[in-house]
């Protein structure tokens, strides 16, 4: 029991050990579990941990398990009680935890997505130009027409140019997917190319579809029309389609798991185009490789890079102090 | 069975397709579950026409739905005490009827309690399943009849073998429908972010100390609550923000009492799958039907603290209800 007298959200504790991070386990009403890796850090070594769990769990084919939902460092499973007791359920993923190797040895099954991206495209431009009309006029985030300038000042990048490369420069890695389904909320796995953007505020009514976008330290595809709340750089091809007119959609109309990388390569606007035209009427060719991804390979690259990264780093918090919040 | 089942003449404020339980094992893509936002009144309709518990059917918001039947059926409505009517002949509510092809079916605005009400057809509503389920949530355009609520000239078929069915003739009744009043109770569990973590002692004692009215921006993706201040244990959300509310982005459970900075908003069916605010506390399975029938604008919550043993137990009285029905 806790001091208000209701029982303890927190159903068990796992300290950290050789190699795990401590795991809490949260009830989140009568049918979900919530389970934490770590503390609360920016450290995607957590993100690894968590759908590498995820992944043995489901494999286990556990009796009552009903869905997994994983986020930036925990995972949301739901479970029917009738057929699995919680506690039964903790037991499964300290079994799971035990066998589990330490972080740095972890070897994630994922692929390479090749995606084109035109940078500053007519499509972003109209929503950023109907948000300027329609929403707000004085919003510090636009200037011609566009997120990217400011974007580019926020990060302390000399010109525009220097912003698309940093997008070119790194993989990047598919946390988790959530909002919207199929939204992959993607993090550099180059720590030098971190990028980091305020939101919108108030958020954007409408965005186009394949629209790429910076919010917070996370870069997102909007799967569909939507409204929006991140600084808007390019356009890719369609990464969802329900009705399957591509072949790269017909096994799942979700393209990006958690897990997967997205490389961009850049393509003029025209070229985006006829790709667009090509995925609906079937003549594209998605380029996915499978490509495990090799943690301890990653951490030694991060050591390597990590001078030129911190310096980046305080490059980009400089120049953050000087730009304002919209 | 014809694929003019059931002709829509007016769609009514918001009437969807949706199955119990929803769109499940697709969290991790992002999919919300959708689904009926009462499952209990959802689940004894399908229950009362004979239907499995998967079959889908309709849920009506607040009424104006008007429909035609192209062949003969057995319906059940249950939920609000929405003004119902059958070719003029007023239609009893928790209760099976059976309905001929040509007949019309007129459902006026409830005035309350309540603000939904559900409609199953003997074999249920044939849509396309996608993901697994027929629900319906509009915000993602996914599933129901195209995705969206239905409108004038729709047509909906009813899946094969629907006549004659376990639903026989109609008159089965169901007699123990739920009192619904302005004031609700709700049963939470406290969590996943709450105390001592998250919240102070006595931020738990508020948020359960009293009834909350709940907002007319109110829908499916979430019920917004009249603001109130948290104490707070910590003094911001650390690297996710400098909100206390702000945390690197988790999974949201459906029921979750979602704290956007200090603005409650409790996570409907058509809810985001997951985001970066706290959940201070998730309704539990057994009330979270409740959330269908609280009138945004006027009704009022009062939170009930409930361990994980009660709350299972109220899920398998419930549970109990319904199988009555069935059997």
């Amino acid at each position: 029991m806790t001091a208000s007298g209701h029982d303890s959200p927190i159903a068990a504790l796992r300290e950290a050990s050789d190699g795990g991070p401590k795991v809490t386990f949260r009830h989140a009403g009568d049918q979900f579990l919530l389970v934490e890796y770590g503390e609360m850090d920016f450290d995607l070594e957590l993100n690894f941990r968590v759908l590498t769990v995820d992944g043995i769990l489901h494999d286990r084919g556990l009796d009552g398990l009903v869905d997994t939902g994983p986020g930036f460092r925990s995972n949301l499973i739901r479970y029917d009680p009738a057929r699995l007791a919680p506690a039964r359920l903790i037991a499964e993923l300290n079994d799971i935890e035990d066998a589990v190797p330490a972080g740095s040895e972890l070897s994630l099954p994922s692929r390479v997505i090749h995606l084109p991206i035109a940078f500053d495209d007519a499509r972003s431009r109209e929503a950023v130009e109907r948000y300027a009309r329609a929403v707000r006029g004085d919003a510090p985030n636009v200037a011609d027409g566009t997120n990217i300038d400011y974007m580019v000042a926020y990060n302390g990048l000399p010109d525009r140019e220097a912003l698309y490369d940093e997008v070119l420069s790194t993989d990047w890695w598919n946390a988790f997917t959530g909002f919207f389904p199929g939204l992959p909320f993607m993090y550099p796995l180059d720590p030098r190319y971190a990028l980091f953007a305020p939101k919108y505020n108030p958020t954007r009514t409408w965005t186009a579809e394949g629209a790429v976008g910076l919010g917070g330290p996370c870069v997102a595809i909007y799967p569909v029309e939507s409204p929006g709340g991140y600084q808007l750089f390019g356009r890719t091809v369609p990464i969802y389609d329900l009705a399957g007119s591509n072949a790269a959609f017909r096994p799942d109309p979700i393209l990006i798991k958690p897990g997967d990388r997205v490389r961009f390569h850049r393509v003029e606007e025209a070229e985006l185009d006829q790709a667009f035209a090509d995925v609906r009427a079937d003549r594209y060719d998605y380029r996915i490789d499978e490509d495990p991804f090799d943690v301890e390979q990653w951490l030694e690259h991060c050591e390597e890079v990590r001078p030129e990264a911190d310096e980046r780093r305080r490059r980009r918090e400089a120049a953050a102090e000087e730009v304002p919040v919209p | 069975m014809s694929d003019q089942a059931i002709e829509i003449i007016e769609g009514g404020v918001q009437s969807t397709v949706q199955d119990y339980p929803g769109r499940l094992g697709r969290l991790a893509d992002g999919v919300s579950q959708a689904g009926p936002m009462d499952h209990f009144a959802f689940r004894v309709a399908n229950a009362l026409v004979g239907n499995p518990a998967g079959a889908a059917g309709l849920e009506v918001t607040l009424g104006g739905l008007r429909a035609r039947f192209g062949a003969d059926t057995v319906i059940a409505l249950c939920g609000t005490p929405m003004p119902a009517t059958l070719n003029g002949e007023p239609l009893p509510l928790w209760e099976s009827v059976a309905v001929a092809a040509g007949d019309e079916l007129r459902l006026r605005m409830s005035k309350g309690p309540g603000f939904r009400a559900y409609l199953a057809f003997a074999g249920g509503v044939d849509v396309p399943e996608i993901f697994g389920s027929r629900a319906t949530h509009t915000l993602a355009g996914l599933g129901g009849l195209e995705g969206r609520a239905l409108k004038k000239g729709d047509r909906l078929a009813l899946a094969a073998g629907a006549t004659g069915g376990a639903g026989g003739g109609g008159g089965r009744r169901f007699d123990a429908a739920p009192a619904y009043a302005g004031d609700w109770d709700v049963e939470v569990m406290i969590g996943p972010q709450a105390d001592p973590d998250f919240l102070t002692a006595a931020d738990v004692e508020l948020l359960c100390s009293r009834p909350w009215k709940v907002d007319a921006n109110s829908n499916r993706v979430g019920l917004r609550l009249e603001p109130f201040q948290l104490a707070w244990a910590r003094s911001g959300g650390g690297i996710a923000g400098g909100h206390p509310s702000n945390i690197l982005d988790d999974g949201y459970p459906p029921g979750g009492i979602n704290m956007n900075g200090d603005t409650a908003v409790i996570l409907g069916p058509d809810g985001p799958t997951s985001g970066g605010f706290v959940v201070v506390a998730t309704v539990v399975h057994a009330a979270i039907w409740k959330l269908g029938q609280i009138r945004p604008g006027t009704d009022r919550i009062r939170f009930v603290p409930v361990t994980l043993e009660r709350a299972v137990e109220l899920d398998r009285a419930l549970d109990a209800q319904i199988g009555a029905v069935a059997s």
